[in-house]
């Protein structure tokens, strides 16, 4: 379980590092923003205290997941080295890491789309590009902010995984598999994301997320909009204008030739019933 | 006191053996991955035709499997939200083949790849200008004034619909884990259940409007994301336990990759009508209200007087059996049958069980009605 523990601890000094230099990037840009003439960075458009605080309160609860892992860790040592290969899948299941790869699913799709292209090198070139920024620097905070939530969710599981462990060996039950100590995390694990789901918290970040990508795309698209305008090309506006005419002229014409068809179809009826009442009128035809 | 022993207690010798039996399994499993070839992980290969084409909607007709049972054909109606090739994911495992095999004639439509050229498109225009068309095609070429309706999750909103305003044109409607009552979902409160509903109601319309003025559509990829959300510890160890547990099976690791083809193919949903199903339907409830309205005319579920054969999954996470059963005391018809089947919202298609059940229920439920 050694190697476990070092998953983890190297999981929490890298994730948080992460958070760390991106913080620390943003600020020596934002530094060298501040120093360029007036006109084109306006000084007090960016307020870090917000994802600063978000970040701040990330970094102290990964310091308690960490404490917690740790724990967990001490509990489930036994002195005997299981294999490497194990060691490591077992070890990627329980990484906390893992939680936000593969569970914040939406968070980072919502990222990737609202990204885009790399529209950030250009920056400094126009206030609309500050939007850009200041919207991508409020998906930051709420991406951090909902890391925060899905944290805390992990914190319970390991919390409870850890009760379980020691309501078992009070009992002096045994897990003999590591498939059965994995299951066991599995269903713990299982249980406490689904409940965090269903909390307003999650909700409230999840809402906020998508919130804020939204608003990043929409003032990327802005931007877009007025270099398009520059160069002469068409704006998404214009296109969409022109995908909403082709539209509704689509639906007139299905409506037209429902129109046409069922004209046709009745004039062919009256034509069998005349056809018919001629018939009639003369019997001996 | 001294702190009890750990209640984890391998012994050296099993751990061997399991690492053991791991690396056999991911050897065994890397020689098979590297022969397949993506040929053989095709879906949705049951042969059929194309047989009429309206923008970048496609109307096929399935070739006869076996002597026809059930003289008025069936029409299969999938939503926006993935695609119909979950009805024919793999020869064994196909309800499209199940059918055929039992006789019935079938349709289905392929709504296409809708891309932000199509973010105007309503349900309006699906469900009263498409569809419309399709029955109207199929109906002409048999010479017959009504057709059978398979609708199959938003497909079943679909045909639920056209069902309330075109009664004259539809001789029976089969819904497959169709939702109806979209609040539904809090009659059970299971967990892990419903999760969508609950998502939906907890942002604001104006959240979605600018969702998709933002993107044009709902895009596939979110979708898939809001569904991964849906099963979160699966989602997590799909690729490196799941996978690990059938990748030395040949048959199982195809079964694995198929469904894996099938989910990566998740169409954009265009964007208006996006915001009728998120806002109209999943947040307002207005299709059990009989308050959604379709080109101007109210969808009444009392108008639909054909026989209702209603499917639902009784494990259904994405659409909670509530969801699915409110139908039935809101249709204006007498021969209302439901059918629970064991499974969860795709397992109904695919799993062993449900699959065989699912299609010989439907087969012998129409040709009764025949």
């Amino acid at each position: 379980m050694q190697a476990l523990a070092q998953i983890w601890t190297r999981s929490g000094k890298d994730f948080a590092a992460a958070q760390q230099n991106m913080f620390a990037d943003m600020t020596k840009r934002m530094a060298e923003a501040a120093a360029r003439p007036a006109g084109s960075a306006p000084a007090g458009f960016f307020q870090p205290q917000e994802l600063a605080s978000a970040n701040e309160a990330f970094g102290t609860l990964w310091k308690s997941a960490l404490q917690i892992s740790q724990s967990i860790t001490r509990t489930m040592e036994q002195g005997k080295k299981p294999d490497p290969l194990v060691t490591e899948l077992m070890g990627k299941l329980f990484d906390p890491r893992a939680w936000f790869s593969s569970l914040g699913g939406m968070d980072e799709v919502l990222q990737r789309m609202a990204e885009g292209p790399g529209l950030a090198d250009l920056w400094d070139t126009e206030r609309k590009l500050l939007d850009v920024f200041n919207a991508w620097t409020a998906l930051r905070r709420r991406s951090i902010e909902h890391n925060t939530v899905m944290l805390e969710a992990w914190m319970r599981a390991a919390g409870a995984f850890a009760k379980t462990l020691n309501e078992k060996a009070e009992r002096k039950e045994t897990l003999g598999s590591w498939r059965e100590v994995l299951a066991l995390w599995v269903e713990t694990a299982n249980t406490a994301l689904l409940e965090t789901q269903r909390s307003e918290k999650y909700l409230d970040s999840q809402r906020e997320i998508l919130k804020a990508s939204t608003d990043l795309r929409l003032a990327q698209q802005e931007l877009a909009g007025f270099y398009s305008e520059v160069f002469g090309y068409p704006t998404r506006a214009e296109l969409d204008d022109v995908h909403r005419t082709v539209t509704e002229l689509r639906r007139e014409l299905r409506a037209l030739q429902r129109t046409d068809r069922e004209l046709t179809r009745r004039k062919a009826r009256e034509r069998r019933k005349k056809a018919a009442e001629t018939i009639e009128l003369e019997p001996g035809a | 006191m001294a702190e009890p022993a750990s209640p984890i207690n391998i012994e050296p010798e099993q751990a061997m053996r399991e690492a053991a039996s791991l690396a056999d399994k991911i050897a065994r499993g890397t020689e098979l991955f590297a022969r397949l070839r993506d040929e053989e992980v095709a879906i949705a290969t049951t042969p059929k035709d194309e047989v009429w084409r309206q923008d970048k909607v496609t109307l096929h007709h399935y070739r006869p499997l076996a002597e026809k049972k059930v003289r008025t054909p069936v029409l299969i109606v999938y939503g926006l939200i993935g695609r119909y090739t979950m009805a024919d994911l793999q020869e064994d495992r196909s309800l499209v083949r199940n059918l055929l095999k039992l006789g019935v004639d079938l349709y289905v439509v392929d709504w296409g790849n809708p891309s932000r050229a199509d973010r105007w498109l309503t349900l309006d225009d699906y469900i009263d200008g498409y569809l419309r068309e399709c029955v109207r095609f199929i109906a002409q070429q048999h010479a017959i004034d009504k057709v059978n309706l398979l609708g199959i999750c938003e497909g079943g909103v679909f045909t639920t619909c056209y069902a309330a305003l075109h009664p004259d044109t539809v001789k029976a409607l089969v819904l497959t884990i169709t939702p109806i009552d979209f609040h539904g979902d809090t009659v059970e409160n299971r967990l892990g259940h419903g999760f969508i509903n609950l998502w939906t109601r907890s942002l604001a319309p104006e959240d979605i409007d600018r969702l998709i003025d933002a993107y044009g559509n709902l895009p596939g990829e979110f979708m898939g994301s809001v569904f991964s959300m849906m099963t979160p510890m699966r989602t997590l160890m799909k690729y490196n336990l799941d996978m690990l547990e059938v990748m030395d099976d040949e048959k199982k690791l195809l079964n694995f990759l198929r469904m894996e083809k099938w989910i990566a193919d998740r169409p954009h949903h265009p964007g208006e009508a996006a915001k009728q199903w998120l806002k109209e339907l999943y947040q307002d409830n207005k299709l059990i209200k009989n308050a959604f309205t379709i080109n101007g005319r109210q969808v009444d579920l009392r108008n639909i007087t054909m026989p209702v054969l209603n499917v639902f999954a009784k494990d259904d996470h994405i659409i909670p059996p509530a969801t699915s059963q409110a139908l039935g005391t809101k249709v204006g018809t007498r021969d209302y049958t439901e059918l629970a089947l064991p499974g969860g919202h795709v397992g109904v298609f695919v799993g062993g069980k449900s699959q065989a059940l699912l299609g010989s229920g439907i087969a012998n439920w129409l040709a009764e009605r025949d």
